[in-house]
């Protein structure tokens, strides 16, 4: 099963707040996550970012594609760091 | 990285004037982080073609921003408002001297309080995802 880690947005109206969340990557629209890991709060400053590390690193070593913007959240919270290092 | 949370905004305040297809792609690729690539593929289109759809929508919604302004208002007056409820936040009853004074001023307290709640939007955590 190829999995995904993206953001959802959540949140009302005016104050976007985002779920990282791991998806099956063939799940259309509606489907379910399969594991929330985190959340990202753009309208903080600065961005408050709250990743469970053992978690994202446990789905990345299983193969899940994080999104490009989940990449660049993962990066700045030092976590491809460590997940190209464990492959080391 | 996508600008999401300045499109996000873009989107809420004139997403309701943009033609269903253009709504959908967006909310996929902006609310829902798909990429261009399984958005093309799950509705049947060329990447460059969501790509440019995209490009497009944005530029449609950054006009009707530079014409009416009203994200720009309303990040002016969440500032003001957020000062004024930090500054709320620091009045305590031994700050009057009449049990009356501090009740007036609980109740102009909650009517202000309100408007901060309806302006800002609510703190709830319910999706806006259709």
């Amino acid at each position: 099963m190829a999995t995904s880690i993206r953001l959802h947005r959540m949140g009302a109206k005016k104050n976007p707040f985002y779920r990282l969340v791991v998806v099956d990557s063939a799940t259309r629209r509606d489907g379910k996550p399969i594991e929330e890991i985190g959340y990202y709060d753009p309208t903080k400053k600065p961005h408050d970012i709250k990743v469970n590390e053992i978690k994202a690193l446990d789905w990345l070593s299983k193969g899940a594609q994080p999104s490009d913007t989940v990449k660049s959240l993962f990066s700045q919270a030092g976590i491809m760091e460590k997940f190209h290092q464990s492959k080391n | 990285m996508k600008e999401i949370a300045e499109k996000a905004l873009l989107f809420d305040f004139y997403g309701p004037l943009l033609t269903d297809k253009q709504g959908k792609i967006w909310d996929l690729y902006y609310q829902r982080d798909y990429s261009l690539a399984e958005i093309a593929e799950q509705e049947g289109i060329s990447r460059q073609a969501v790509h440019d759809l995209i490009k497009r929508t944005e530029k449609i919604l950054e006009e009707y921003e530079q014409k009416l302004g009203l994200i720009d208002r309303f990040l002016h007056e969440r500032e003001k408002l957020l000062l004024i409820q930090s500054l709320l936040d620091g009045v305590t009853k031994e700050d009057f001297v009449r049990d009356s004074a501090w009740e007036r001023q609980q109740n102009i307290n909650s009517s202000i309080r309100e408007i901060i709640t309806d302006t800002l939007g609510q703190e709830d955590d319910s999706s806006v995802l259709k």
